[in-house]
């Protein structure tokens, strides 16, 4: 077991295509390390370079303090998992995982003692005998799973390994990869490009963009505060409310406006935060959908006036799409592309499924003053002074 | 009244029964249709081997073609050729596997490398034994370049003595088939998923066992049917370059079935026992074809 260090690893493909940019990620002893990001943000490509079967352009890439730039993926001591489990079609289950151990040189009631155990662990034993071709998704999945297990190797490195399954086996595989992981205690780096993977598997979560990584934190604190407007996007589902608005200062207290609505900032919000103090400066303000509630006229805070555009039923909850009303002509909130990126004035609220909410209701609506985001206008990282 | 529950009328046939009809019928076109092109000219040729014919009148003489035919040793001649040339196969089928692998490397040039691999089989047979005849000529490009490496002592002419011809037709014979293999690997290499190679390389492989565990079992079908279309090359496909190269000598040196059919029924007018000789070998080809379709049934 060893801990996996990235020191400014890059990877540029013909044609100039720069796939992973000077990355710089420390995966320790036993952690379970998920790579996120959307396709082609070089997720993939990372772990391609740290199984070895892509060469790394510049930088250093260790696994057990061991530089492996120039070493063989067969002595990485490495085990990896396929996105389409690439189990070799022509070898029954037990051979497929005993593979690597005959390579080694290992025994033949060795090979046999380990398949056995891993089979255990994986409920595979009723199934040594079989062809891939005789097996279920779900139990080729584990399958795989067991080669990379039998091998006691240094690493785990999976790549998008639910992504071919149904939604409820991935739910359950979810679980299971998690627990054997645990079991095992190995370093393991997961690629995918499924949040909720992310944020229910990793200790940690790496999230990646244009070959960039963007945050590195644990799944919460991703989740609480993400260090800019990409990863509050990427994050959650539905994603975090993202609006671009300007700041209108008044009575010495920070306030924004959203459409032509004022928003009060609570104060703390200037201890933490480096909000801009001049007028009509453009920031971004984030809400996740569950921190919008519904209030009376009455109360203060930060509140919007609301109209509903759209409801979602989801059983356990319903999204509400709300519209921030302008005060003006109904008319004057007429599709406009330009007025859509430069104004943007639609929130999605999670609800309890109680909640009496129809299309056209207007409602006010009050945003969790204590969980509120805010973005720089331009760079779009956080404002928050302590990064996470 | 009993019976059926959806009408008063019950079906005359079962579903099951009916099924099994329409499905004959269908297949009765195709049936026929091979029954024409093959049943028929087998048994004509069963008919003729039993007749004295020229080619217009054939006249029943019963069974003594067929006890003459069998103490002709022309006819062990060529059954020993046929086997001998068996030996090529291996090389007809190695080569191009070879030469599939580097070209699926990716090296530098593979595409032009692969047009000039593939560029024989667009040529006629004809022209490739000419072509041959003129390299394996005493004053060939073979003893050129042996005179060309200082060994004009072992220079000779291949084709002009009976214990090299057949070696000669032999090279000749692989050489045909390399473009046509190697086609066939190459096409079973790109079907092979890059990640089992990659799986491999991670699990330790090096790359003899990844070849002799991933890409040759991934392979095997490709193998096998490019076996069974060389060896059906070589019974039955020679005959233009035996024709052109070496006129099925010296002697019987390089005579096979198939061009001793020709010579006993075309050059001595002996039809009734040519059309024995194709029973003989359509028989052999049968075999060929029969053990291997079993070997792959086996496999699944």
């Amino acid at each position: 077991m060893a801990e996996i260090t990235f020191s400014g690893v890059t990877k540029v493909f013909a044609g100039n295509v720069t796939a992973v940019d000077s990355l710089d990620l420390h995966v320790a002893d036993g952690e379970f390390m998920v790579l996120v990001g959307p396709s082609g943000c070089g997720k993939t490509t990372a772990l391609r370079m740290l199984a070895g079967l892509e060469e790394i352009s510049s930088g250093t890439l260790s696994i057990g303090g061991q530089v492996v730039n120039n070493v063989l993926p067969k002595d990485r001591d490495v085990a990896m998992v396929f996105q389409n489990y690439a189990l070799y079609p022509h070898m029954t289950v037990a051979q497929n995982m005993g593979f690597a151990l005959k390579i080694r040189g290992e025994s033949k009631a060795e090979v046999e003692r380990k398949v056995r155990e891993a089979a255990t662990i994986l409920r595979l034993g009723d199934y040594l005998d079989r062809r891939p071709r005789a097996l279920s998704g779900g139990q080729r999945q584990r399958v795989a799973m067991g080669r990379a297990i039998v091998r006691s190797p240094q690493a785990f490195l999976m790549d998008e390994p639910l992504s071919n399954l149904d939604a409820q086996l991935r739910v359950e595989m979810r679980v299971e990869i998690a627990r054997i992981q645990r079991l095992l205690g190995v370093a393991t780096v997961y690629v995918t490009h499924d949040q909720i993977e992310a944020m229910t598997m990793g200790d940690r979560v790496a999230v990646m963009r244009g070959g960039q990584l963007q945050q590195v934190a644990p799944p919460q604190a991703l989740y609480d505060h993400p260090a800019n407007e990409f990863v509050a996007g990427f994050m959650g589902s539905p994603p975090m409310n993202l609006l671009r608005v300007r700041t209108s200062p008044s009575r010495g207290r920070v306030g924004i406006a959203v459409g032509d609505q004022r928003l009060d900032v609570p104060a703390a919000y200037g201890a933490t935060h480096d909000l801009p103090r001049d007028e009509d400066a453009e920031v971004v303000l984030g809400v996740r959908p569950e921190d919008i509630d519904v209030v009376g006229s009455d109360v203060s805070g930060p509140t919007l006036k609301t109209r509903v555009e759209r409801r979602e039923a989801l059983g356990a909850e319903i999204l509400v799409h709300l519209s921030v009303a302008d005060s003006g002509p109904a008319s004057s909130v007429a599709y406009d592309e330009d007025a859509v990126v430069s104004r943007p004035t639609t929130l999605v609220a999670r609800m309890a499924p109680q909640a009496r909410v129809e299309v056209g209701d207007v409602l006010m609506v009050r945003l969790n003053e204590e969980r509120l985001h805010f973005f720089d206008g331009r760079a779009g990282v956080t404002l928050r002074r302590e990064r996470v | 009244m009993t019976g059926s529950t959806l009408g008063a009328r019950a079906p005359r046939l079962t579903l099951r029964r009916r099924r099994q009809l329409a499905g004959a019928l269908f297949a009765l076109p195709a049936v026929g249709l091979v029954a024409g092109l093959i049943a028929v000219p087998i048994g004509q040729a069963i008919y003729y081997s039993f007749t004295q014919w020229d080619g217009l009148t054939s006249t029943w003489i019963g069974p003594s073609t067929w006890t003459q035919a069998f103490h002709n040793p022309n006819l062990w001649t060529a059954l020993e050729n046929n086997a001998w040339l068996l030996l090529a196969v291996p090389f007809a089928l190695g080569l191009p596997l070879l030469i599939a692998m580097l070209l699926h490397q990716r090296v530098i040039g593979w595409k032009i490398f692969r047009s000039i691999y593939f560029l024989p089989t667009a040529i006629s047979w004809v022209v490739l034994g000419l072509v041959a005849e003129r390299f394996f000529a005493y004053q060939g490009t073979l003893n050129s370049l042996i005179h060309f490496f200082g060994l004009a002592h072992v220079s000779t002419n291949m084709l002009g003595y009976e214990s090299t011809a057949l070696s000669a037709l032999g090279i000749t014979f692989v050489f045909t088939m390399i473009g046509t293999n190697t086609m066939l690997f190459l096409t079973g290499l790109a079907t092979l998923d890059t990640s089992l190679e990659e799986a491999a390389r991670i699990d330790g492989a090096g790359r003899w066992r990844i070849f002799r565990h991933i890409t040759l079992p991934h392979l095997s079908r490709f193998i096998q049917l490019a076996f069974v279309m060389t060896v059906i090359a070589l019974f039955s496909a020679l005959f233009s370059l035996i024709f052109v190269m070496t006129g099925g000598g010296p002697g019987y040196a390089t005579t096979t079935m198939e061009f001793l059919i020709y010579q006993t029924g075309f050059a001595q007018g002996d039809f009734g026992t040519a059309a024995l000789y194709g029973l003989i070998l359509f028989v052999l080809t049968a075999i060929v074809g029969i053990v291997q379709l079993r070997l792959i049934g086996s496999d699944e």
